[in-house]
């Protein structure tokens, strides 16, 4: 597990209320927004915050569509090639 | 400053008293329930303790858009300097944005924010409610209007010199001052960021742990 996918699975821990055993159990399959009803525009706006903090990188409005937010693997996919890894 | 309401556990203990700097806005009710944890375990160990409501922010009476952070940090001034007594200000997030102008005898900060990231998570939020409604919306955008006019975000109206001074804030030197994060590390305080929890919750063993580190500081300073 890169350094990527630990902090996102703590985000996840950690705005969504999730615990570290379901933190630990998704998968890049797992869908989020829409599927996870925790998973609304204001825990959105956490997430990004706290990626931008945690990862020390720079999100811009338009990099953010629904497809960014359809699954684990793609918000992982996303902070991997933000971080150049 | 207008009438504000406290939460005051332990009013009959002697001695100096511990004074909470919620975190802002939304975050604030996220975490209170565990704050009045803290005050609680605090009061066990035989120290006063008062969570005033800022002007604006929870039961006050006071608008939010006419309240800014520099209103904040003179309510605040005002509020230590009544109380008559030594006071340590406990602040958490963003509330050490606005703890640096009380005549304290010490500060405590628990994971202290950056105001232009609070902001940023604000925005995002409206954005992200925006676009799902199917309304072109952008953080960039609803900045350049917050110059001119009131800006509503996550059902705070904030005005124009708030937003402004959001974006420069950082928590400022206070000294005697202990800062604590939350972590598995030997300096942390375990526990959870409750504050960017969807659901809220709350965590006793946090509230114990802030408690206690809070005890130590005020005997480290020679307060207790």
């Amino acid at each position: 597990m890169d350094q990527n996918e630990t902090v996102l699975r703590a985000i996840m821990s950690d705005v969504l209320g999730l615990g570290p055993a379901r933190a630990a159990a998704l998968t890049a399959d797992s869908e989020l927004f829409g599927a996870l009803p925790e998973f609304d525009s204001m825990a959105v706006g956490i997430v990004l915050t706290e990626l931008e903090d945690r990862l020390g990188i720079i999100i811009d409005d338009d990099e953010v569509d629904g497809e960014l937010f359809a699954t684990f693997g793609n918000l992982l996919a996303f902070c991997r090639a933000k971080q150049g890894a | 400053m207008t009438a504000e309401l406290c939460l005051s556990i332990g009013s009959d203990l002697q001695g100096p008293r511990v004074v909470f700097v919620p975190p802002l806005f939304e975050e604030a009710n996220r975490l209170r329930r565990t704050l009045v944890l803290a005050m609680h375990a605090l009061a066990a160990r035989g120290i006063a303790s008062l969570l005033p409501d800022l002007p604006g922010q929870n039961d006050s009476l006071t608008a939010t858009v006419d309240v800014d952070l520099d209103r904040w940090r003179g309510a605040l001034a005002d509020y230590v300097a009544a109380l008559q007594a030594p006071v340590l200000m406990a602040s958490v997030r963003g509330g050490a944005l606005v703890d640096d102008r009380c005549g304290a005898a010490a500060w405590w900060r628990m994971a202290p924010a950056e105001g232009a990231s609070l902001l940023r998570a604000m925005l995002r939020t409206r954005v992200a409610g925006d676009r799902e409604a199917g309304l072109n919306s952008s953080s960039e955008a609803l900045l350049a209007d917050a110059a001119h006019r009131p800006l509503l975000l996550g059902g705070n109206l904030l005005s124009p010199p708030m937003v402004a001074q959001l974006q420069s804030a950082s928590p400022s030197v206070t000294t005697p001052l202990r800062t604590v994060m939350l972590g598995d590390g030997p300096d942390d305080l375990a526990g959870t960021p409750l504050w960017l929890r969807a659901e809220p919750g709350e965590d006793a063993a946090m509230a114990e742990a802030m408690a206690a580190d809070i005890a130590l500081w005020m005997q480290t300073c020679g307060l207790i």
